[in-house]
């Protein structure tokens, strides 16, 4: 009767819903629309990205209604990307699990946290009997808190003694870990973000920042009021992403030659004596080396025909960069998505250093991450190191951790295990039997999707993670349902090593579980575990206060910070400790020596190599994948906010007019793609001046185009990160089924 | 409310971070307009990065569903790799000077204010949705919730009081502010340069007082939604509120030309109580339709109350006193008065339906719709008075009125045929589409609905209207020269059919290949309207 009545009340239109649509006044952030009016602001950070926004999360009655940027924030100083605006809408997603599932008949089903940890338990202690502890293996993440990977690491390198355990993070930036390793002598990105707005030139080599980092965008915007001139910004992208719109120079180098070009411009600089020579003798090592290795192989000329980047082009970069008062570098997937990342990384690193372009104030080579605690993880995770950047195969280090933790030192792993690939490739072998994914979804993420489809097949034990639906948890044994971001407490660390406070703002969802109280309560389900780990470990400050005590004296010393101090300075840059009480800006200044045996950075001797895979005769052209701003990663969060995902429903792929000449499409209709590896059909075009002819650039967040079962599972040897910017494909049209014809590629 | 413990602020609205510009700060410093001055946005194309921050922070501040948005973030692209350029243009209202939103507006619900905002009335709004069609930039949109047009009001209730409007605090780039412009100079000289951005329709129209810097056009701009030729609303109500109301003129004018001819003494048939309803029917059954587009239909009387600036208003006023008039009439046939009198009555209320149909023909005579804003549209909607002819025709048959039937139907064949002309006119007008018409991207696409999406019913309605206005009128002639009188009744009945659903057809597609000016859209989303 109700229903009807208000059916003819909307229907004649008697009724505006003005309430429904007013403001109210909010004391702290002004008119706030009444519907949405929250009762409190919790202060913490943003879940999604590396950048590591500050924001307020508004509630009332235990639901997340707002979500605002927090002006005092050195971040982000108020504003949010769009992802951040409406990311309080994914605590009540219809994407998201309310219980834990158990497989039961082939169908996942609603079941208790007591059922599926005594199944998960009892199934790991029987193949660890059957097949040796290292018959499980653990993927994990970049998106748990830090807190949170601190008590998975120890959970199952020390607890489940099964070092084959690693994170998504080798997806994403394990190249730039062992790059700042091989040059610095460790982990860490070394500059600030406060460098955008203090560079004089800011080349931007493989970073889309405007789709994926829009924040950053403020730290540049800064730049020119308090510099007193535009700073000039070199992008260097084989496409012409939105990140180019800001270009001053645009650099459209083929894909795949960036260490070519850095190193050729490292041979400008050195012929030109643009060097800082001074820096070069106190703060180097292996500097002539450098200089032979060089000026014997990268010359412009040569690197030109590599690079298709004209010599005159070259020299003109080289000049902007060296002659710059201070110039800065920042990448991300575009140079980690390489199977020569971890180099081109370095080589960027080369470049900063032969300048002098370290340590100082707007002169940086710093690496964005992707994901909001990617670093978090790198410190505290224990996948490539032991926490507090410790190595495996030190002795001391071994010995210092243990003792720090009170175990024996026979408990702490002497090496590495399986990286990700590694992982894969174990269980396709039958090595690996029971695989545990944390909040990852590896049937987007990973490439070459039909190997590994048919690698998890041969598993005997599936266990995911996740807060949200994944494609990876509807193929799993059992789901462990974990609360996600504004549920749980801790801190991520971002890009420039800020460590941020995330507070609790909500009761976590149904009978979920924050990922820290997962881990705990299934360690109780192994015997002496949980007390030998996790002695009273009830809340995540346990384990951070432990971390501090792992990361004292360390590069990313947390010795110093306390929630309470990150949340007051509006997050902490480690190091943090008696020295810099409230952290670091940037590392390795004039009185901050690196971690190499000489304290100096080493100048490396490094080599472009070829793609990995090529264009040929059957695939002519070069597949490039990316993100867009309105998705994130596998879309578990975005698929369910509309006003973002109506902007970006779907796949698509960016096609140089020339090229839909040839296969005589335009934009609107459809085609399939193929590879070596796999085809993917019904992906509409966009026919697009934003691409060379004979590349394509795909994104690759989507479900029903999967775009990575195409990508080449070739990775870097140094970092096992994958290939995914490059490889060759070919498209099928209506009218031109048989794609584009194979051309040679014209000497330039 | 309160907020968590340890909280470094009491309140942002007085804090300012350091932006080095309005963007991040809650609260904005800006003095109010003077005399001669209003408040305007300022867009900088070359500062924006395309990540549509705006649009979900102007949702979240007001509340409103994706379908609805105030702002929205055009893509073009210009240039030939790699010598390219990507154009944004986030725009919300533009708060014109002249703004044709409130021009056309029937209940008068748009407000300028003193300092410039363009402020939407909520509560007299009727949802007729006659600002979506003429806004130029397709800035008001219809909330199916509210059933009323909202728009950006440039969030004037937190200006007013120094808050910075939503989309300004959240842009990372500081590509939106606001600022003061002096209307004058703005007028005259600046907004010729300063307010023109690529894609955006002749600042003359509305006087849009946006200022725009622009990124450097690198020749050959495409639109990202240029791929999308979306067909428009059918407007089924306005379909059949136009049709019949047209229909009903022309039988009107049928019965007074008949009165007159009479009144000279022609020894026509006397006109009876069934043609009078011939004409009546057919309006009384129309104008109320109409009122189901509205999102408020029972607020539809009030759409009169604009008759100085607004068609619509004087639409709904002129038929609505013609239908009255109409009923009045029946009256007198019914008391069979004075035939003086009658034909005076009858020539006032027949002048009083053309200035209706007129008034209606001229709603579409906007320039936001090149498509619909030609002299043909008056002609098109005149024209259909042909099938009111022809009503008046069966009428007289009926009555055994044969001689006077004989007489008309040629009347209404030949007003068919000019219809039938105007509809050739139309797609040679598509299909020899000028290149440089200033227009020539709407009128592309409408084109392009025309030939492609909507070629079938298109031919379809030129087929029908021949043989049943045409053909079958010389049929019905010589049947009832023969007199074979149920035979042409039957054929005329058909006449009728065949010729409404024609013009069904003919009028649904002119609503829904209406392609609209306004911003260039999103790939996927197009303009989100």
């Amino acid at each position: 009767m109700k229903y009807i009545f208000n059916y003819i009340n909307n229907f004649l239109g008697f009724d505006i819903k003005k309430e429904k649509y007013s403001l109210i006044n909010d004391d702290f952030f002004g008119k706030v629309a009444k519907i949405k009016a929250p009762t409190s602001w919790v202060r913490s950070t943003c879940g999604y990205c590396g950048v590591g926004c500050g924001l307020y999360i508004g509630v009332k009655n235990n639901k997340a209604l707002y979500t605002k940027g927090d002006p005092s924030h050195p971040v982000n100083s108020g504003t949010l990307c769009p992802k951040g605006l409406s990311q309080h809408e994914i605590v009540n997603s219809t994407n998201r699990y309310k219980t834990p599932m158990l497989k039961k008949n082939g169908n996942l089903e609603e079941s208790t946290w007591n059922e599926v940890f005594e199944f998960t338990s009892n199934k790991f202690k029987k193949i660890q009997e059957k097949y040796g502890n290292k018959s499980i293996a653990c993927i994990s993440t970049g998106q748990l808190l830090s807190e949170e990977f601190y008590t998975l690491g120890k959970f199952m390198q020390i607890g489940l003694k099964s070092n084959n355990f690693d994170g998504n993070t080798t997806l994403c930036m394990s190249s730039s870990v062992m790059g700042y390793k091989q040059t610095f002598g460790s982990d860490g990105p070394i500059g600030a973000y406060e460098d955008f707005s203090y560079a004089d030139v800011i080349m931007l080599i493989g970073a889309n920042i405007a789709d994926n980092h829009p924040i950053l965008k403020l730290h540049i915007n800064k730049n020119e009021k308090i510099t007193g001139k535009k700073p000039t910004i070199i992008v260097i992208d084989p496409r012409f992403s939105k990140t180019a719109n800001m270009a001053d120079i645009f650099v459209p180098l083929n894909p795949r030659s960036d260490l070519a070009l850095i190193n050729t411009l490292c041979y400008i600089i050195i012929k030109e004596d643009l060097i800082d020579k001074a820096f070069i003798k106190k703060r180097t090592s292996f500097y002539e080396e450098f200089k032979n290795h060089i000026l014997c192989n990268y010359k412009p000329e040569d690197v030109s025909l590599i690079t298709g980047i004209k010599v005159k082009e070259l020299y003109t970069i080289a000049r902007v960069y060296a002659k710059a008062n201070k110039s800065m570098s920042a990448w991300t997937m575009g140079v980690n998505h390489s199977s020569i990342g971890t180099d081109t990384v370095s080589a960027i690193c080369n470049l900063a250093i032969i300048t002098g372009n370290i340590g100082k104030r707007g002169a940086t080579a710093l690496s964005i991450t992707g994901q909001c605690n990617a670093m978090g993880t790198r410190e505290s995770g224990f996948t490539s190191s032991i926490p507090g950047y410790r190595n495996f195969s030190s002795l001391k280090d071994r010995s210092d951790y243990a003792k720090i933790i009170n175990v024996p030192i026979e408990d702490i792993p002497s090496s590495r295990g399986y990286s990700y690939p590694q992982i894969i490739d174990a269980i396709e072998r039958g090595e690996i039997k029971a695989l545990y994914i944390v909040a990852t979804n590896p049937l987007l993420s990973y490439p070459d999707q039909n190997k590994l489809r048919s690698a998890l097949n041969k598993l005997e034990l599936l266990v995911v993670q996740d807060a949200f639906k994944s494609e990876t948890s509807l193929i799993a044994d059992v789901v462990f349902a974990a609360s996600t971001w504004a549920e749980k407490e801790g801190t991520y660390t971002n890009s420039e090593r800020r460590c941020n406070y995330v507070k609790k703002a909500l009761e976590p969802l149904g009978s979920t579980k924050s990922d820290f109280d997962i881990f705990i309560e299934f360690s109780k389900y192994f015997e002496g575990l949980n007390k030998k780990l996790f002695p009273k470990w009830n809340k995540p400050l346990n384990a951070f206060n432990e971390w501090k005590k792992v990361s004292k004296d360390r590069l990313c010393d947390y010795s110093h910070m306390t929630y309470e101090l990150i949340e007051e300075l509006g997050g902490i840059q480690w190091p943090c400790n008696e020295n810099f009480p409230t952290g670091k800006t940037r590392l390795y200044d004039e009185n901050m020596p690196c971690h190499t045996d000489n304290g100096k950075m080493k100048l490396l001797s490094l080599d472009w190599i070829d793609l990995p895979e090529n264009i040929n005769k059957d695939f002519p052209l070069i597949l490039n994948t990316g993100r867009t701003v309105e998705q994130w990663h596998t879309r578990t969060k975005t698929k369910t906010i509309s006003i973002l995902n109506n902007l970006a429903p779907e796949a698509w792929i960016e096609i140089n007019p020339k090229d839909t000449l040839k296969l005589k499409v335009k934009s609107g209709d459809r085609l399939s793609i193929s590879s070596k590896r796999g085809k993917i059909h019904n992906i509409i075009v966009k026919e697009s001046e934003s691409i060379r002819e004979g590349q394509i650039f795909v994104p690759f967040h989507f479900d029903v185009q999967l775009i990575n079962s195409l990508t080449l599972a070739v990775f870097d040897e140094k970092s096992f990160e994958p290939n995914y910017k490059q490889c060759a494909v070919q498209l099928h049209s209506k009218k031109v089924p048989h794609g584009i014809i194979y051309q040679k590629e014209k000497e330039i | 409310m309160s907020l968590n413990t340890s909280t470094p602020l009491e309140s942002f609205l007085s804090y300012k971070a350091d932006t080095k510009g309005q963007c991040g700060n809650y609260s904005i410093d800006i003095q109010k307009p003077k005399e001669g001055e209003q408040y305007r946005f300022h867009f900088d194309a070359n500062a924006c990065i395309g990540c549509h921050c705006c649009e979900v922070a102007c949702n979240e501040q007001n509340a409103n569903e994706s379908d609805v948005k105030w702002r929205r973030v055009g893509e073009s692209t210009s240039g030939t790799f790699p010598d390219v350029a990507h154009h944004f243009n986030s725009m919300s209202c533009n708060h014109c000077i002249d703004p044709e939103c409130l021009k056309g507006c029937p209940t008068s619900s748009y407000i300028k204010f003193d300092n410039g905002i363009v402020f939407h009335e909520d509560e007299t709004c009727i949802g007729c949705q006659y600002c979506t069609w003429n806004c130029p930039y397709e800035v008001p949109v219809f909330n199916k919730d509210r059933g009323i047009v909202t728009k950006c009001d440039m969030c004037h209730d937190k200006l007013e009081i120094g808050q910075t409007p939503a989309c300004v605090q959240a842009c990372p780039s500081n590509a939106i502010q606001i600022e003061i412009v002096n209307i004058k100079t703005w007028q005259e000289k600046d907004m010729y340069k300063d307010g023109v951005a690529p894609h955006l329709c002749d600042v003359n129209i509305t006087k849009p007082t946006t200022r725009y810097t622009l990124k450097e056009n690198k020749g050959n701009i495409k639109t990202a939604d240029d791929h999308i030729i979306k067909a428009n609303h059918s407007e089924w109500p306005l379909v059949f509120m136009t049709i019949l109301s047209q229909i009903s003129l022309g039988s009107f004018l049928t019965l007074t030309i008949i009165d007159l001819f009479n009144f000279y003494s022609f020894e026509l048939s006397l006109n009876n109580i069934y043609m009078i309803l011939a004409a009546f029917l057919p309006a009384a059954i129309g104008l109320p339709l109409s009122a189901l587009h509205l999102g408020r239909p029972i607020l539809a009387f009030t759409a009169i109350k604009n008759i100085k600036t607004s068609w619509l208003s004087r639409e709904a006023l002129a038929l609505g006193i013609y239908t009255l008039g109409m009923s009045i009439l029946i009256i007198v046939y019914f008391l069979e008065l004075n035939k003086n009198i009658k034909l005076l009555s009858e020539i006032i209320i027949l002048l009083i339906g053309i200035y209706g149909i007129y008034a209606q023909s001229m709603i579409y005579r906007i320039k936001a719709r090149p498509s619909w804003n030609k002299k043909e549209t008056n002609q098109i909607f005149f024209s259909v008075g042909y099938i009111g002819i022809f009503l008046s025709a069966l009428v007289l048959i009926l009555s055994e009125e044969y001689t006077s039937a004989i007489m008309i139907i040629p009347f209404a064949t030949i007003l068919a045929f000019c219809q039938f002309i105007l509809s050739l006119k139309q797609d040679l007008f598509y299909r020899y589409l000028d290149k440089n018409d200033k227009n020539f991207y709407q009128l592309n696409k409408t084109k392009i609905l025309y030939e492609n999406k909507f070629n079938k019913e298109n031919k379809l309605r030129k087929i029908i209207l021949l043989i049943s206005t045409l053909l079958f009128p010389i049929l019905i002639i010589y049947l009832l020269e023969k007199q074979e009188y149920k035979l042409s009744i039957v054929l005329l009945i058909l006449t009728l059919v065949m010729s409404f659903i024609s013009e069904i057809i003919s009028r649904s597609l002119f609503y829904k290949t209406a392609v609209a000016h306004g911003l260039e859209g999103n790939f996927f989303a197009g303009s989100q309207r």
